[in-house]
């Protein structure tokens, strides 16, 4: 996933601090006596959300909000397993693997009434699909999604050609057999599809036609069209200042909820927000999406004894590393000495690169060993599936002489490696001291001077997927627990590489036979198929691997049900408030 | 002149020693005051910190991790260090070298802007006239930060960029003080004789006018001198000032407020700095305008 | 006291303020567009998806149609667009209604700049050369020499960190809790008007020397608290005219200290809204905000003429 559009999928749930309460899917009773009489929880988050619509939103914020008033046909749980929601069972396969049958629940309703029948899938399905906002993606294993991906209408018109069931805008592999049945068709094997739909709060989730037609973009902004089948529905916004839910009546999922409000103000300022969750104004600190609390906030609050054990550190899913511009070509205008077509020469220079990095130094001084880890096991996040294992990437090593000498090499009279650029965006706080880490250890153990360009984020990532960085900083946060969600997105021919959309621009036929053969299999036969993609990449020395970032998050002590995985923030509905 | 040295003479007071030009007299005036003397030694003690800091300072400014971070003031780090391990002493140092280049730099430049544009507007009055204060009205309409924000984004965080923005928003303080003397100088009897001695304009100008509103234009500038400081700091602040490692007192300070429940080390050097610098600076501002105010009682 | 003369000048002035806004939301508006980096464009939203958005913005028409379409909203509807960033949401009652909150609370800081300041500058002008002057003044040298986030940060560091057991320690903003609660108001409004009351303490103690000699203030402390009072109130009449001379100015400085101040305290006013637009790249609410603050120092320029014909009767429009 990205380094911008933070969003939080599965991964496994690993127990922290003691704060840190587990709900064993709601079958966990606590005696009203328990329950504070005033059920309004309050957190804040440091930007508004962007947008709602499951259709189009793509960033974490966005997404940990709209988990809970939008549900699709299976979803991850609290132990990142794929278990059936509005589907009444897991759904059965066909021998061949390419259709999947869903049966849904009877008793699935929106909030506004509205009983949810299988019309309303397509519909939601169809409708994502012809946005291609940020997660259209995940549908695309279904017969006739490229189609439908080439659709231009939007606003009304695109509503008009949906509810005429437009050719254009309907996915042939997705079909109704009855009201209460959903048939999707693929067009080739794809083990992940199901993650894919899974994940929360994006494109496989159930939206009402009789609420979106009437407003096509902007349904979702208003408390009384803002209508899905989840929890919580909103009663009130006032945008960049606050928002308001409530749990929505006999809600037909469960557990149902105990929380019956909730209160998420708009700060700008992540000191403020700690203070003030100390002062008592804030139950939680860290969701919707900002668990990146401040370095010396996490210090002090480690030493101040009433408030440590509301801390929790938690892995995330992203990690963080150095890429190097490896294609020059008429699109790609960055040249620099890294190129693959530099042959060995090159390839020792990006190993000297690599090893002169101390990246336990990098953890220490810049993240105080708190909020990221050392990423000595490849690119997939630690704990993720794909994961290599500790220090088994020869990327990570740090040997200063071996680098000076594979710098010798590779560059002896110092003019390929003069006036080079490091590029990143100084947006995230952290991205500006790694930067100034990274030219200090090139400095003091390369003799290399490399220059510092800070580049504002959107035109950043313009910027590095259209090859214009030698070197620069890049990203990814897993969506869902399978490796396929890292391999097709940043390298291959699949991610658009070397050409469009590809950040390094690394694109080899051996990697691109090896990506179409492991995705095609289902997980389990999948894993070393990735595990040797992984080490492909390794081998090509094709970045520099920096860290795997950790989330901070803050609970009081009097949530029950309160907590993170690694992908996502705990559903509302599991949360109680003790009496205090 | 005659006209002139007869008008110079006049102001010359009985109880003064016989030679005594406007200069020595207000070089005399300013020694007296003593907030100003201690202000001219402190800056002196600046320019030369910033001048040995190009060549030497403790650690090398840009170092990460030299010592813990967050580590309060010890023996070998006098000012402790910051979120990255860096020493504050040796950053401290080489912040004083943007202080004063920004400080410097931006009254130059707003010098060789406001001073000729405030003349010329003051000199030639009517229709060039209307249109300098109309500019310059819009300009004071307009909130300075944000203008100034707006452009480093535009042109990019650097140095240089930094200055013209400030140019750009606060030339008009030098422009309208400029324009006031003109006007109220070109009426003085000695313009008066110079124009009907046939002097020309360029001459009048830059041979007469400007020299007698020196005083008043150098205070200008000295004032100006602090407040572009604070303006970088602000900007800093905000985010859009110089770009690290190039430590500014303004970067600097920002980075010890975000700390400062957990490190409040951090933003105390930097802070103090600025303060006293723009204190000092104030300071001889003031002196300045008293030493130069020829109606001084002292 | 307000004569026809008047009431038309003020009508005049209104439409200039009108004019003068447009012009700066155009120059804004132009200028803007060549910024780098766009909201919209983002590593998932790319390729199909960025160019619906694109369509839905406005934003590939020509820009003398784009210029044209919000010059027309904005006179006709008073409709400033849409936030780029955080889609549906409109602007115009955005800034609007955080308008009114920097209106608030930079409000409070002008009253305490002006109270403050001018007391302050009494004192220590009939106090001359006393140890109460000294202090004055370099207490105000000091407050103008600092830049308003450090004495913020300080005043965070005493009030809200060491005193916190005598103060309750909550300083920073508490959403809902703005309306009326001077206890969460007085420290930001201080730290946004403690280097302008220490401008207005300098022009108030100089101004008042001018007006009273020093031997007129020892025989009129002399004959009694009420002739001290009298005289005073003389020159301070006198010396309000320099302060409003100064106010439009301050009420710019105040606009700019307020985008510090509000990041800082976390208040949802404009200058918080305009720093995290423009970081955002959110270009139409920078412009939004832009046409709020220049309607709002066309309006204070105007209060502040208005304000000369109440202290000085002479003066006639």
């Amino acid at each position: 996933m990205t380094p911008a559009s933070f969003r939080f999928l599965k991964a496994m749930c690993v127990a922290a601090a003691g704060s840190l309460l587990l709900v064993a899917c709601g079958n966990n009773p606590t005696t009203s006596t328990n329950l504070a009489s005033d059920q309004t929880l309050k957190f804040p988050i440091l930007g508004d959300f962007g947008t709602l619509d499951p259709g189009q939103l793509s960033s974490e914020t966005d997404s940990e909000i709209a988990q809970n008033v939008f549900n699709g046909l299976v979803k991850f749980d609290n132990n990142l397993n794929i278990v059936p929601d509005i589907a009444s069972a897991m759904p059965t396969v066909s021998a061949d693997g390419l259709t999947y049958t869903f049966k849904l629940r009877p008793d699935v309703t929106f909030s506004n009434g509205d009983k949810v029948t299988s019309k309303d899938v397509l519909y939601s399905w169809n409708r994502a699909a012809a946005l291609q906002g940020g997660y259209a993606g995940n549908l695309a294993a279904i017969d006739g999604y490229d189609k439908v991906s080439a659709n231009k209408a939007a606003g009304a018109a695109l509503e008009k050609l949906l509810e005429a069931n437009d050719a254009t805008v309907t996915m042939k592999g997705l079909t109704a057999p009855d009201a209460t049945t959903v048939q999707a068709k693929l067009s080739g094997q794809a083990g992940w599809f199901l993650s894919a739909i899974a994940l929360e709060a994006t494109t496989g989730m159930l939206v009402d036609q009789n609420v979106v037609k009437n407003d096509f973009d902007n349904w979702w902004t208003k408390p009384e069209t803002l209508i899905g089948t989840g929890a919580f529905k909103m009663t009130a916004r006032t945008p960049n200042q606050s928002v308001d839910f409530a749990a929505v009546p006999n809600w037909w999922g469960s557990p149902k909820p105990t929380l019956t409000k909730l209160h998420i103000d708009i700060l700008g300022n992540a000191h403020s927000a700690i203070a003030a969750y100390e002062q008592g104004s804030y139950d939680i600190y860290g969701y919707g999406g900002y668990s990146n609390a401040p370095v010396d906030d996490i210090l002090r609050i480690q030493g101040t004894a009433n408030e440590k054990a509301q801390l929790l550190i938690h892995p995330k899913v992203r990690t963080t590393w150095v890429q190097f511009n490896l294609v020059h070509d008429s699109s790609r205008i960055a040249g620099g000495p890294f190129l693959l077509s530099g042959g060995q020469a090159a390839k020792n220079l990006r190993l000297a690169f690599a090893l002169a990095v101390d990246k336990a130094k990098l953890a220490t001084v810049v993240c105080h060993d708190i909020i990221c880890q050392p990423a000595t096991g490849g690119l997939i996040t630690k704990g993720l599936i794909g994961y290599a294992g500790d220090n088994t990437d020869p990327l990570a090593k740090f040997d200063a002489a071996q680098a000076k000498s594979l710098l010798q090499q590779g560059d002896p009279d110092g003019s390929k490696t003069k006036n080079l650029t490091f590029t990143y965006d100084p947006n995230n706080p952290l991205n500006g001291s790694v930067a100034q880490f990274l030219q200090d250890q090139w400095q003091t153990n390369l003799g290399v001077h490399v220059n510092l360009q800070p580049v504002d984020h959107s035109a950043f990532i313009r910027g590095y997927l259209s090859g214009k960085y030698e070197l620069a900083r890049n990203g990814w946060q897993a969506d869902y627990n399978h490796p396929q969600d890292w391999y097709d997105n940043l390298w291959g021919k699949i991610a658009g590489c070397p050409d469009a959309n590809c950040g390094s621009g690394y694109d080899t036929a051996a990697y691109d036979a090896a990506v179409a053969k492991a995705d095609a299999e289902p997980l389990s036969q999948a894993i070393p198929d990735y595990q040797a993609i992984g080490k492909m990449l390794e081998d090509d020395a094709t970045y520099i691997p920096l860290y795997y970032s950790q989330g901070a998050f803050l609970f009081k002590p009097y949530l029950k049900g309160a907590g993170t995985n690694n992908f996502f923030d705990y559903y509302w509905d599991q949360i109680q408030i003790l009496s205090h | 002149m005659a006209t002139a040295a007869v008008a110079q003479a006049q102001i010359t007071r009985l109880d003064l020693p016989a030679q005594a030009s406007l200069w020595s007299d207000a070089w005399r005036r300013l020694k007296r005051n003593r907030l100003a003397l201690v202000a001219s030694i402190y800056l002196v003690l600046l320019v030369a910190v910033a001048l040995v800091s190009i060549v030497w300072t403790p650690y090398r400014m840009s170092a990460i991790g030299v010592t813990a971070t967050y580590a309060p003031p010890t023996a070998a780090h006098l000012l402790g260090s910051d979120e990255l391990g860096r020493d504050i002493l040796s950053r401290l140092m080489v912040g004083a070298q943007i202080s004063l280049i920004v400080g410097v730099g931006t009254q130059l430049l707003v010098l060789a802007v406001g001073v000729p544009i405030g003349l010329l507007a003051g000199y030639y009055k009517g229709p060039a006239d209307s249109i300098v204060t109309f500019i310059i009205n819009v300009f004071y309409g307009i909130p300075d930060v944000l203008v100034a924000m707006i452009m480093v984004f535009l042109l990019g965080p650097s140095l240089t960029n930094i200055i013209i923005a400030i140019v750009v928003t606060r030339w008009m303080d030098m422009a309208r003080l400029v324009r006031g003397q003109t006007l109220s100088l070109r009426e003085r009897e000695f313009v008066e004789a110079g124009r009907a001695a046939g002097a020309r304009p360029f001459k009048m100008l830059f041979g007469h006018i400007l020299p007698n509103a020196l005083g008043p234009i150098i205070v200008q500038a000295t004032f100006g001198i602090p407040a572009a400081i604070l303006f970088e700091s602000f900007l800093s602040f905000l985010g859009v000032g110089v770009q690290p490692p190039t430590p500014s007192w303004g970067s600097m300070a920002n980075e010890g407020v975000q700390a400062i429940r957990y490190a409040p080390h951090m933003v105390i050097a930097p802070s103090i700095a600025l303060s006293l610098t723009l204190m000092a600076f104030n300071f001889l501002g003031d002196g300045l305008r008293d030493a130069l105010d020829p109606r001084s009682r002292r | 006291m307000f004569t026809r003369g008047t009431l038309i000048y003020i009508a005049q002035r209104i439409v200039l303020i009108g004019f003068t806004v447009l012009a700066v939301s155009s120059v804004v508006f132009l200028g803007i567009h060549r910024l780098p980096g766009d909201a919209l464009f983002s590593e998932r939203v790319r390729g199909q998806a960025y160019e619906i958005l694109v369509h839905h913005y406005g934003l590939d028409k020509p820009l003398y149609v784009q210029y044209e379409n919000f010059v027309v909203g904005v006179v006709t509807r008073g409709d400033l667009g849409e936030s780029l960033v955080n889609r549906g949401v409109k602007i115009t009652p955005l800034v609007l209604r955080e308008l009114g909150t920097s209106v608030e609370v930079g409000g409070f800081a002008l009253i305490f700049t002006i109270g403050l300041g001018m007391l302050l500058g009494v004192f220590a002008a009939i106090r001359q050369n006393t140890w109460l002057d000294y202090v004055l003044t370099t207490t105000s040298v000091i407050g103008y020499s600092m830049p308003n986030f450090v004495i913020a940060a300080f005043l965070i560091l005493v009030f809200g960190i060491w005193l916190e057991n005598v103060t309750g320690g909550e300083f920073y903003y508490q959403l809902g809790g703005w309306k009326g609660d001077i206890g969460q108001l007085w420290l930001p409004a201080f730290a946004l008007g403690f280097p302008y009351a220490s401008i207005v303490a300098r022009l108030t103690r100089a101004s008042m020397l001018e007006v009273i000699r020093q031997d007129y203030i020892r025989t009129a402390r002399a004959k009694g608290l009420t002739e001290l009072l009298i005289t005073v109130r003389h020159a301070l009449r006198n010396a309000l005219i320099p302060v409003i001379t100064i106010l439009g100015p301050l009420v710019v400085g105040l606009i700019t200290g307020s985008v510090v101040i509000e990041n800082f305290f976390g208040i949802p006013g404009l200058g918080k809204e305009f720093a995290q637009s423009i970081l955002n790249r959110d270009y139409y609410i920078v412009i939004g905000v832009f046409t709020m603050y220049a309607a709002l120092v066309g309006a204070a320029n105007l209060l502040v003429d208005l304000a000369y014909v109440v202290i000085d009767p002479r003066i006639r429009y």
